[in-house]
C-alpha cells in the first residue's frame, strides 16, 4: 500500500537570480510517514523543514529525487486531494468570513455545498468559532486565525494532515486545544506531519520525529529512542574529594559537581562500574546513581551544534 | 467545475469587499444619472423639435432634426469615448487579481488544494472577465435604456460597443496577468498595460512612422510591433464603426477587421499562455 507521505533523496537548490552563489536548502532528504502516525519535523531555521513540505504539496520543485502523497508524483494535482495543510504564516482573504473561507476552499477541495452545509458548522465548533462564523476573517485574532486554518485544513476530511508551525501564536489553553484535536485525528487513522518549533509540544504529541541540519536528516526515529537515557548519571555520594574527582577524570570520565549532587558521563556501562569501584575504595558512600534521559531539546540543540553524532533512522 | 466556481465567486467577493465592485458600479451609476438629468429632448413628430442640455436650451434653429440619425450619431460618438472609459475602469479595478493571489501565505492555501495551477490562474481571468463584463451591461445597457427613454429610438447595434470593450479588456488583462505573474505587482502590472494600450495606439499610425525611421530594419521593427501588439486605437475605432452600421464615415469603416481582432486575440492568447505557463513552474 502506498504510504501517506514518502520522499526519496530530496534535494532542492536555490539559484541566485543574476548567477551568484547557489544555495541547497535540502541535500538528499529520504523521510515517511505511516498512516495513524504524527511525525515530527525539527529543525533551526533554514534547516530545510519548509522547503520540504512545500515541494511535498507541489508549492516547490525539487532539483532531484522524488516526493510522493499515496503514491501520487506531488506534481499532480489529485494527490492533494487527500491532503490538508495549514502553512505557516497564513493569510486568508480578510474580507471572507469564516464559514465562507470554509466554504469557498472546500468547494476547491470538491466539495459540493450540501456537504459543506453540514460540516462547516460541525467544524467551526470543533475549533470555538462558531461564534465568530459570520465575522470577517481580518477581525480575527492570531490564535483564531489559526484554529481556522486548522478548520480549512480538515474541511474536505483528508488523510494526511502537513502542518506547519500549527500553534505559532496560540495561547496555553489553545495550544492544548490544538493537541488534543491533533491526537484525535491521529487517533481516526490520519497521518500528520508537523513542523514545529515548540520542542516540548513535539514530544508530547509525536511518535517519530526527524532533525534536519543542513538540509539533511541529522536525527531520524521515536522520541523515546532519541532520548533514551545514555552514559550521563546523576550521581549523590558523600566524602567524594578532589583528589577522587581528578582521578576519575583521569579515566577519561567527566565529573562535575551540580548544586549538591555530581553529573558524570562515562564511556559504558562498564566505565560506570570501575568508577562506582573506585569511589568505594576511596572511602565514599554512594546515595544514589541514576541514569538521565535527555530531553528533545537536548538532543535537538546537540545535534543542531554538532555535538550529537548523526543519528539517522535511530528507530 | 466546483472548484473554478469557487473562485470565480471569490473574485466577485474581493472586488466587493475592496470597494472596487462599489466604486466601479458608483462611477457607473453617477455617469448614468448624469446623462439621464442632463438631457431633455422635445420631440415632435419623430423629430427634434427642442433640447435641453443641463437645463439650458440648445439652438437648433427651424431645421427638424432627424432623431434616427441624431441617436446614431451620439450612440457611435459616445462608444469610442465608453471604449477609453470602460477599458481603463475594468482594468483598474482587475488588476490586483494575480499579485495579491500570489501574496506569501495566501497563494500556498490555494495552490494545496486538488486544483492544477492553470486552472486556477485561468479561473481567475474568467473571475475578472465576468466583472468586467457586468459592469459593461450595467453601463452600456443602462445608457442604451435611457436613450430610448428620452428619443423614443431604440438603437440595438449600441450594445455591440460593449462586446469590443470586453474584446479589448479580455487582451490587455492577460498581458496584466502575465506580468502580474511576473513580478507580483499591482502596480507594475497596471502601469505596463496602461504603457501597451497607449503604444498600441501610437502604432496605428505604424506606415507613417515606419515611413520617416531612417533605416529599414527600424521600418521593419516598427511594422513587426504593430502586428504583434493589440490594436488598441483601431479597437476604439470598431466600437465606433460597429455601432453606426451603414452611416459610419468611410475612414472608420476602413479598418481590417480580421487583421485587427485576429492578431489582439492573438497576442492575448500567447499573453495568457506564457502567464499559465510561468506560474505553473514557479517556486512559491
Amino acid at each position: 500500500m502506498a504510504l501517506p507521505v514518502e520522499a526519496q533523496g530530496l534535494r532542492k537548490v536555490y539559484g541566485s537570480r543574476f548567477g551568484g552563489r547557489s544555495v541547497a536548502a535540502l541535500d538528499g532528504l529520504d523521510l515517511s510517514v505511516q498512516p495513524g502516525e504524527v511525525f515530527g519535523l525539527l529543525g533551526p531555521n533554514g534547516a530545510g523543514k519548509t522547503t520540504t513540505v512545500k515541494i511535498l504539496l507541489g508549492l516547490a520543485r525539487p532539483t532531484s529525487g522524488s516526493a510522493r502523497l499515496f503514491g501520487l508524483p506531488s506534481s499532480d494535482p489529485e494527490s492533494r486531494r487527500r491532503v490538508g495543510y495549514l502553512p505557516e504564516g497564513h493569510r486568508f482573504p480578510g474580507y471572507l468570513t469564516a464559514r465562507q473561507t470554509l466554504s469557498i476552499f472546500g468547494r476547491m477541495s470538491g466539495l459540493d455545498r450540501a456537504t459543506l452545509g453540514r460540516r462547516v458548522p460541525q467544524l467551526l465548533e470543533r475549533v470555538r468559532l462558531s461564534e465568530w462564523s459570520d465575522v470577517r476573517v481580518k477581525k480575527f485574532s492570531k490564535g483564531m486565525t489559526q484554529r481556522l486554518g486548522l478548520a480549512a485544513a480538515l474541511v474536505h476530511e483528508p488523510e494526511v494532515l502537513l502542518l506547519d508551525e500549527p500553534t505559532d501564536g496560540v495561547d496555553p489553553v489553545g495550544r492544548r486545544e490544538i493537541r488534543d484535536l491533533l491526537q484525535e485525528e491521529a487517533g481516526r487513522g490520519r497521518a500528520i506531519l508537523l513542523n514545529s518549533h515548540l520542542l516540548s509540544e513535539v514530544e508530547r504529541i509525536c511518535g517519530r520525529v526527524a532533525v534536519l541540519r543542513s538540509g539533511r536528516v541529522a536525527a531520524q526515529g521515536r522520541v523515546e529512542d532519541l532520548t533514551a537515557a545514555g552514559t550521563r548519571y546523576r550521581l549523590v555520594a558523600s566524602g567524594v574529594d578532589d583528589r577522587l574527582l581528578a582521578a576519575f577524570r583521569e579515566t577519561g570520565a567527566s565529573i562535575e559537581r551540580v548544586q549538591g549532587h555530581f553529573e558524570l558521563t562515562a564511556r559504558d556501562l562498564d566505565h560506570v562500574n570501575a568508577l562506582v569501584d573506585r569511589l568505594r575504595a576511596a572511602g565514599a558512600k554512594l546515595e544514589e546513581l541514576s541514569p538521565v534521559r535527555s530531553s528533545l531539546e537536548d538532543v535537538f540543540v546537540g545535534l543542531v551544534r554538532g555535538d550529537e553524532p548523526v543519528r539517522a533512522n535511530a528507530a | 467545475m466546483r472548484a473554478l466556481a469557487a473562485s470565480v465567486e471569490e473574485v466577485f467577493r474581493e472586488a466587493a469587499a475592496r470597494w472596487t465592485l462599489l466604486a466601479y458600479f458608483a462611477l457607473s451609476s453617477l455617469f448614468i444619472l448624469l446623462f439621464a438629468l442632463a438631457v431633455n429632448l422635445d420631440i415632435v413628430d419623430g423629430a427634434l423639435a427642442g433640447a435641453r442640455l443641463f437645463g439650458k436650451t440648445v439652438e437648433i434653429g427651424d431645421r427638424a432634426i432627424d432623431m434616427d440619425r441624431l441617436v446614431l450619431g451620439f450612440e457611435s460618438g459616445f462608444s469610442g469615448f465608453l471604449y477609453l472609459v470602460g477599458t481603463f475602469l475594468a482594468l483598474f479595478a482587475t488588476a490586483h487579481l494575480v499579485p495579491r493571489f500570489q501574496e506569501k501565505g495566501t497563494i500556498d492555501l490555494y495552490l494545496s488544494r486538488p486544483v492544477g495551477r492553470v486552472r486556477l490562474l485561468l479561473s481567475r481571468y474568467a473571475g475578472g472577465l465576468l466583472l468586467a463584463a457586468a459592469n459593461l451591461v450595467y453601463l452600456i445597457g443602462s445608457m442604451w435604456a435611457i436613450v430610448a427613454w428620452k428619443t423614443r429610438v431604440v438603437h440595438p447595434r449600441f450594445l455591440l460597443s460593449g462586446a469590443v470593450i470586453l474584446f479589448s479588456f479580455a487582451a490587455l488583462s492577460a498581458f496584466a496577468f502575465l506580468v502580474g505573474v511576473v513580478t507580483s505587482s499591482t502596480g507594475v502590472s497596471l502601469m505596463a498595460t496602461y504603457a501597451l494600450f497607449f503604444l498600441g495606439a501610437i502604432l496605428a499610425a505604424h506606415d507613417r512612422i515606419a515611413a520617416a525611421v531612417s533605416t529599414e530594419t527600424s521600418a521593419r521593427i516598427v511594422q513587426g510591433l504593430y502586428w504583434i501588439f493589440p490594436k488598441t486605437a483601431e479597437l476604439g475605432q470598431a466600437a465606433v464603426a460597429l455601432v453606426a452600421g451603414r452611416e459610419a464615415p468611410d475612414r472608420l469603416a476602413s479598418f481590417n477587421g480580421l487583421g485587427v481582432f485576429g492578431s489582439t486575440a492573438a497576442f492575448a492568447a500567447a499573453a495568457l499562455a506564457l502567464a499559465s505557463w510561468l506560474f505553473s513552474r514557479k517556486d512559491f
